[in-house]
């Protein structure tokens, strides 16, 4: 049970962590 | 796929599942559906299907395929209030297999549109089926969380509404980067990246109709013991949807949702002219895209905290926050403009935002305060036509007041000052009539029982 648990947050976690780090990519224009 | 495997009594939980898998299932659909934010990424490919690098003659002009957001926005908020007692009695995992379908479906069938270049086959697929997907994809995990999280039932819909908040963060630079992919000389790439991300998005929601669950009738988390004392503006009785929308609850609460997303989202729309034209040449567009990101980041963090916040504090409190703290801050936009500080005006847009998303992720487990959890997912879709009326009037309200404040001879700098002071006043309406929230009259209460 726990390793379908942490299997099912990191297949929706991944995508959601690349979306956080592109975004936070691009805010960083605004103080440079 | 045997019908029977869609059916609420083959998705009843056995003693002793994790109800924390609930929550992922519930944000696979939410970030797949979030798609919607980022929809603009394919406004300008979309005007240039024929020209390629520009726009040719007889290629969709801007307005023409702005259409297709307001549609499938308009849908979202119909097809949540028309299908929401349907979701109630077939249960989530077959109302998330029909949102996956719509959805999914809808990027198809636009595809067919770009191939044809028929305009209309866009309106019909993304607009109507994906709007559809959108409505019924949204409510689909609400009362299912609800069941699942009596003793935090703000955090648990703030985890899942957080994904459609989310959803925008993905999706805007995949539709980017799956467009420079497909690109070749004939083509901009949009047709093969709407195929992709529709059969993308199909199977990813297809993770949460197999995970969905929900709990036995009987079912109470370990050690944990509904509270004798029951809080104010809590209920432990059930109101029926086709009653709840007679109660003034219902409407007080409608007004609440319309003021706080109004507010929110004309800003939202106009983020990037608003932060170039008001520190007119210290932000460049690419800085824009950035602070547009940014806000975006709040919009579903605040889904999270708020709601999660709410749980402490109680609903009524948190909206007074919303609305005080959003008049402070709207209030000070002009003079943080005229001051010529980033960094305060950035933070005051990201903490506006932030309560802009924990509106929309804290009015569910108010709803359940107010209404129980009997047909409280149909009570929510009824209550998201809110929506459609604040993601027209948002965006009307802060386009044609900048503009007319333009025309008079205002500098675009201070364009927008009266625009904010409007926000203001919408904020002290939502203020009043959350003020003004009581319980619901015994008289509204559902007798039959206290299950769908």
């Amino acid at each position: 049970m726990n390793v379908r648990l942490i299997v099912l947050w990191v297949l929706v976690g991944i995508p959601l962590l690349w979306g956080v780090m592109k975004t936070l990519d691009n805010a960083m224009k605004l103080f440079q | 796929m045997p019908s029977s495997f869609l059916d609420r009594e083959n998705t009843i939980a056995p003693p002793g599942f994790n109800r924390f898998m609930v929550p992922p299932a519930a944000l696979a659909v939410h970030l797949s559906i979030g798609q919607a934010y980022a929809f603009s990424t394919f406004n300008l490919p979309l005007t240039k299907l024929l020209g390629l690098t520009h726009s040719a003659p007889g290629d969709w002009d801007l307005k023409e395929v702005g259409w297709i957001f307001s549609i499938a926005i308009v849908f979202l908020g119909s097809s949540a209030a028309v299908f929401g007692r349907w979701v109630e009695r077939v249960g989530p995992r077959q109302s998330m297999f029909t949102a996956a379908l719509c959805f999914g479906g809808g990027f198809l069938v636009s595809a067919v549109g770009i191939h044809l270049h028929q305009l209309w086959i866009i309106y019909l697929g993304y607009g109507v089926l994906g709007g559809c997907g959108l409505g019924i994809g949204y409510i689909s995990p609400v009362s299912t969380l609800i069941k699942w999280f009596p003793d935090r039932p703000g955090m648990a819909t703030g985890m899942a509404i957080m994904g459609f908040g989310g959803g925008a963060l993905i999706a805007a630079p995949l539709s980017v980067m799956l467009m420079a992919h497909f690109k070749t000389a004939i083509s901009n790439g949009v047709l093969e990246t709407f195929v992709t991300m529709g059969v993308i998005y199909f199977m990813f929601m297809m993770i949460g109709v197999y995970a969905v669950r929900v709990p036995a009738a009987d079912w109470k988390p370990a050690g944990w013991t509904a509270p004798s004392q029951p809080k104010q503006l809590v209920t432990s009785a059930n109101v029926a949807v086709d009653m709840a929308w007679r109660t003034p609850q219902f409407w007080l609460l409608w007004v609440v949702l319309c003021m706080n997303v109004t507010a929110g989202i004309g800003v939202l729309g106009q983020a990037s002219p608003m932060i170039q034209e008001i520190f007119n040449g210290r932000v460049t567009p690419a800085a824009a895209a950035g602070f547009v990101g940014l806000i975006s980041l709040f919009n579903m963090v605040g889904r999270f905290f708020w709601a999660s916040t709410s749980d402490y504090i109680g609903r009524r409190n948190t909206y007074m926050i919303f609305f005080l703290l959003g008049i402070v801050l709207y209030s000070s936009v002009p003079t943080l403009g005229h001051l010529g500080s980033i960094p305060l005006f950035v933070a005051a847009f990201c903490v506006i935002l932030s309560m802009y998303g924990g509106g929309f992720a804290t009015i569910p487990a108010y709803l359940r305060d107010m209404f129980g959890t009997y047909q409280v997912g149909a009570i929510h879709g009824r209550l998201l036509t809110a929506w459609s009326v604040a993601g027209v009037l948002g965006p009307v309200l802060v386009n044609y007041i900048r503009q007319y404040q333009i025309d008079s001879g205002v500098p675009k700098a201070q364009a927008y000052s009266i625009t904010m002071y409007i926000m203001c006043a919408l904020l002290l309406i939502g203020f009043l009539c959350n003020f003004g929230m009581r319980a619901v009259n015994e008289k509204y209460y559902y007798r039959g029982g206290t299950q769908a």
